[in-house]
């Protein structure tokens, strides 16, 4: 009998001990080598940084960087989990620019950067992308800026050509320099092709939002989306414009059917930063040589996307997080990440550099696109969007697809006002 | 420690067992075998609920201080259309994805338990295979078959009918179908071997008896099988009404990057879980989630009733022969 | 059972019924398996397509070249493995104890256990984060195992089953020999529910092989990535490769098939032995 018990235990310490084995092989790796840092960083998207963390271990034997790599909404639920229970936040994480303005009212949850003497790199980087990091007295950096998304229209030089336009990139900025001109490109775009100018209503939407400098809120966090001289009104007008004009077209981006028509041509124009590039040359292999880049009209120029490096306040080793995120937002390393992933430099000094303007894309008929994305980069205000932009801004993007299907515009807009002077209350 | 412990008492005990001491032991051993259950859930389960529920009266955003607010988080959802609209559709969704699923699942199950059909080895794998296949890929593959284009598989089947192409991530009762076949389909399966189980606790002198006192298949069915699987079927439904009310995994990935800014299919864990992480609201969205394990257990409790009362005096019947 | 050589009478709407069950079912399992053997754009042609291409093995190339897939089946295969065991370890105890021993407060507990299935898990995210990092837990095995061990539907199935196919009689012949309930449980109890471990196995482990939400916030060390978390990272919305992705996802299914009929043979052998009465 007591043998039969016996048995019993051994599965039971087996299963057991399965489960601290697994448990130890955690922790060995904080406890081995004296002397030894080990960073965790987290990153989401497509980067380098994996590259140039090896790169840091070489020159830093003392160093070692655990990346976690993963999709952009995972990436900051899995933040905001950690910083909200106030531990398992990694010594260093990526931010992207619109979740930035949640952690503000937390942020004893992260180092000051300007304690770690950040002031003393400012100028490395533009002005803009730098201020939407500090707080609003400007004594506390959350993040080092990393890359940058300044927009420049891609069209498509063989709906434009069978539309009668020029495709000479110089030529079609000057052709389109204000929002009506492209709207009347639009038009015959569509009369002489069929085809639609934009992709979808968010991209029609965000031609003025990304250049607004206020949209939703204002720094204390009220709603100005009431007020007469609001601009998101504007955008929401210009792109129902469009859409009676029937210009705008019905592929949601990332969809299948979106990444579809970028391959053959099923639009003329994207409004996008550099980034889009990388999604194009994987996705839309049959549209090499055939997209060009050039400048946007001045009143779309504005930022979409990018992000910080921000270093959470639970960390042990702050310093070295610090150093190393200076070393690799340094501009050397953001050409080099720009080369590799294409992500665009927020260090104006490598729009100066060789290899940047010498760069010339493949993908798009051996033209260097980079310089119209540094040119853009310059024109961008600093914007504040606000702890809620997201969810904010998804509601009137609701809005602009029920009108795509039908909706009354002036109801949409009144709906969706009350939706957000709702969710706002929360 | 268990062991030692079994030891101890038995050796008191010994041979000259009482029946109060042998009452004792056995009840010792109750509590000891569900004590691991408890345990875990003392550990990892209670803190989480108990949290939750206070924070169903406070104001906290996930980051800063909490502020006590009695009851006007319950006053906001409640007022709140949105909440209602979910609360429709999570039992709409629930009734079309679910309620047809534990009805295929016995007959699936029944099938599979003959034991005339031959290659039912194949048949349990194939269809059992769809809980097999993780929500990632389900997601991809739903969303490829239900995208609102015109040549999409979907669309192309209705089609044969004569209909009209649907978007069916959109349009309110498009995204309802779609979503309610893709938890059918998903779930199905999963019933289908529960009942399997259930079957085979059945004593096959049962059948063998009812076949002598020359009762039918059908019969047999209706007076044995039903009545014995009752047990399975109660789970079934309560685990159904439970996971049918907590929809999220689903309609979230179909739905994708417009699944919590849209109302056609968003239901009410949706709800709660795009005040809290979306919108910084963790107060309200502990109400809902309060307000929701309120109409999960007034619903499960009804289900389970209306379950239990059908068929009451054939089970008696059955286990009394 | 007799073999006949064609079909028994009266059953063939029967294996329609099931064809067309099958059918349905592993349909969209086929089409990703389609998906896997053809290069990326083939996502986009509508309606879909239908037979295998040639790029299975260079598709699954570029998964191993983009995460470590072998290191995450390993570790997915451990974390099942020792959820599983426990799991059925757990639920086997307290359904017999549910089954076959009278204790005050047994209805009370057992109605407690269903309960514990009430609570949404979405909004319990940050307070069990909270719990298992507190403890230590974090890219461990045992974090991302925790939660699954609290298993209800495991316990009644087990009390289930134990209470159809343990005969009473048996436990008192074996009480009366002097064996212990422990003994009993080990060496009656135990081999008669063989069919019920493999149904909650299979369950089980299917679970905790597909979950996601809770494994990606807990693991966060890419040594200690299961199948799920590691996948994820195929899934990048700036560098979509569809054929990659479902590469991926295919392989990551296959192991859990394997598992599934090994021990959906044994579930049967079982059965078709009559050992259950």
């Amino acid at each position: 009998m007591v043998k039969v018990k016996k048995n019993l235990f051994v599965v039971m310490m087996l299963v057991l001990s399965m489960f601290l084995y697994a448990c130890s092989s955690g922790e060995e790796e904080s406890a081995s080598g004296e002397g030894k840092v080990t960073l965790d960083f987290w990153v989401f998207g497509a980067t380098n940084y994996e590259d140039l963390a090896k790169e840091y271990e070489k020159e830093n034997p003392n160093v070692k960087i655990n990346i976690k790599n993963s999709e952009l909404g995972d990436h900051h639920d899995s933040l905001f989990t950690s910083i909200s229970a106030g531990t398992g936040a990694p010594d260093l994480t990526m931010i992207e620019v619109d979740q930035l303005d949640r952690y503000r009212e937390a942020q004893d949850r992260f180092v000051n950067l300007y304690d770690l003497g950040a002031d003393e790199i400012q100028d490395q980087y533009l002005d803009w992308k730098w201020q939407m990091a500090e707080n609003g007295e400007g004594d506390f950096l959350f993040g080092l800026p990393t890359d940058i998304g300044p927009k420049a229209m891609y069209f498509h030089t063989e709906v434009f050509e069978e539309a009668g336009l020029p495709t000479d990139p110089d030529k079609v900025s000057e052709m389109i320099s204000t929002p009506d001109q492209f709207a009347d490109a639009a038009t015959t775009v569509l009369e002489k092709t069929g085809k639609p100018m934009v992709d979808s209503m968010e991209m029609a939407f965000r031609a003025n939002m990304d250049a607004l400098e206020v949209s939703y809120f204002n720094r204390d966090g009220e709603l100005l989306i009431g007020e007469a001289d609001n601009g998101v009104k504007e955008a929401y007008d210009y792109a129902v414009e469009l859409h009676d004009k029937g210009v705008v077209g019905s592929f949601e981006m990332w969809t299948p059917e979106w990444a579809n028509a970028l391959n053959q041509g099923g639009f003329a124009v994207e409004m996008a930063p550099a980034w889009l590039k990388g999604y194009m040359t994987e996705n839309a292999p049959e549209g090499a040589g055939k997209w060009r880049v050039t400048t946007l009209p001045t009143d779309f120029a504005g930022n979409w996307g990018g992000s910080y490096v921000a270093i959470p306040s639970e960390t042990k080793h702050s310093e070295e997080a610090y150093k190393f995120a200076k070393w690799m937002l340094s501009p050397e390393n953001q050409l080099e990440s720009f080369v590799e992933s294409g992500l665009f430099p927020s260090a104006p000094e490598v729009y100066e550099m060789e290899e940047f303007v010498n760069n010339s894309d493949e993908y798009f008929g051996g033209q260097n696109t980079a310089a119209y994305f540094a040119e853009a980069a310059k024109e961008i205000p600093e914007v504040y969007k606000g702890p809620k932009y997201v969810t904010v801004n998804n509601e009137v993007l609701t809005a602009l697809r029920n009108v795509q299907e039908g909706a009354d515009p002036k109801e949409e807009w009144e709906a969706a006002v009350k939706r957000i002077e709702g969710l706002v209350s929360r | 420690m268990e062991s030692v412990q079994k030891r101890q008492q038995a050796s008191k005990v010994k041979k000259s067992t009482t029946q109060m001491s042998e009452k004792k032991k056995d009840m010792l051993s109750g509590y000891l075998y569900i004590a691991p259950f408890f345990i875990i859930f003392g550990i990892i389960g209670l803190y989480p609920a108990v949290f939750s529920i206070v924070l169903a009266f406070q104001d906290w955003n996930g980051l800063g201080e909490m502020d006590f607010v009695g009851l006007s988080n319950f006053v906001v959802v409640l007022q709140d259309p949105l909440f209602w609209k979910s609360l429709y559709n999570t039992v709409i969704i629930g009734l079309m994805g679910t309620a047809p699923q534990l009805v295929v699942g016995i007959i699936l199950a029944y099938f599979l338990n003959m034991a005339v059909i031959r290659f039912t080895n194949f048949f349990r794998v194939t269809i059992f295979m769809p809980y097999i296949t993780s929500m990632v890929a389900v997601a991809l593959v739903f969303g490829v078959f239900f995208s609102s284009s015109e040549t999409a598989l979907a669309n192309y089947v209705i089609g044969l009918f004569g209909m009209d192409p649907v978007s069916w991530k959109t349009s309110e009762w498009g995204a309802k179908i779609a979503i309610s076949l893709m938890v059918f389909w998903r779930w199905v399966g999963y019933n289908t071997i529960i009942y399997l189980a259930g079957l085979q606790s059945i004593p096959k002198d049962l059948y063998e008896a009812a076949t002598i006192d020359g009762a039918g298949k059908v019969q047999q069915f209706l007076h044995i099988t039903i009545p014995m699987l009752k047990p399975f079927i109660i789970l079934t439904v309560f685990m159904s009404t439970v996971g049918a009310l907590q929809l999220f995994a689903e309609p979230a990935v179909f739905l994708g990057s417009s699944a919590f800014n849209r109302d056609e299919a968003m239901t009410v864990v949706m709800y709660l879980y795009r005040d809290a992480f979306n919108l910084g609201s963790f107060g309200t969205a502990s109400a809902t989630a309060v307000l929701l394990l309120i109409i999960i257990v007034g619903a499960a409790a009804l289900n389970t009733w209306l379950t239990s009362g059908v068929g009451r005096k054939q089970k008696r019947r059955a286990f009394t022969k | 059972m007799r073999k006949s050589k064609g079909l028994k009478k009266g059953t063939l709407p029967v294996y329609i019924i099931l064809w067309i069950a099958s059918i349905l079912s592993i349909f969209p399992f086929y089409w990703m398996f389609v998906m896997a053997t053809r290069p990326s754009a083939a996502y986009n042609s509508i309606p879909p397509t239908l037979l295998p291409g040639d790029q299975l093995v260079e598709n699954f190339m570029k998964v191993l070249d983009t995460i470590p897939f072998f290191q995450a089946m390993w570790n997915t295969i451990l974390l099942c493995t020792t959820v599983t065991l426990a799991v059925l370890l757990i639920s086997s105890l307290a359904g017999f104890a549910f089954a076959k021993f009278e204790f005050p407060g047994k209805n009370f507990f057992f109605i407690l256990i269903l309960l514990t299935m009430v609570i949404p898990p979405q909004l319990g995210l940050i307070p069990q984060f909270y719990l298992v990092s507190q403890l230590g837990w974090l890219d461990t095995l045992l974090g991302a195992g925790v939660l699954f061990l609290l298993n209800p539907l495991g316990i009644f199935l087990m009390r289930q089953y134990i209470s159809e196919s343990v005969p009473d009689e048996l436990m008192e012949a074996a009480k009366l020999d002097g064996c212990s309930n422990f003994r009993i449980f080990r060496s009656i109890v135990l081999p008669i529910i063989k069919p019920a471990f493999a149904t909650l196995g299979i369950i089980v482990f299917t679970l905790v092989w597909g979950e996601f939400l809770w494994q990606f916030t807990v693991l966060r060390d890419p040594a200690s990535y299961t199948l799920q978390v590691a996948l994820a990272s195929l899934n990048n919305a700036f560098r979509v490769d569809f054929g990659m992705l479902l590469s991926g996802v295919f392989w990551a299914t296959v192991p859990l098939i394997i598992i599934f009929l090994i021990f959906n043979r044994w579930f049967i052998s079982s059965i078709t032995e009559g050992s259950i009465k």
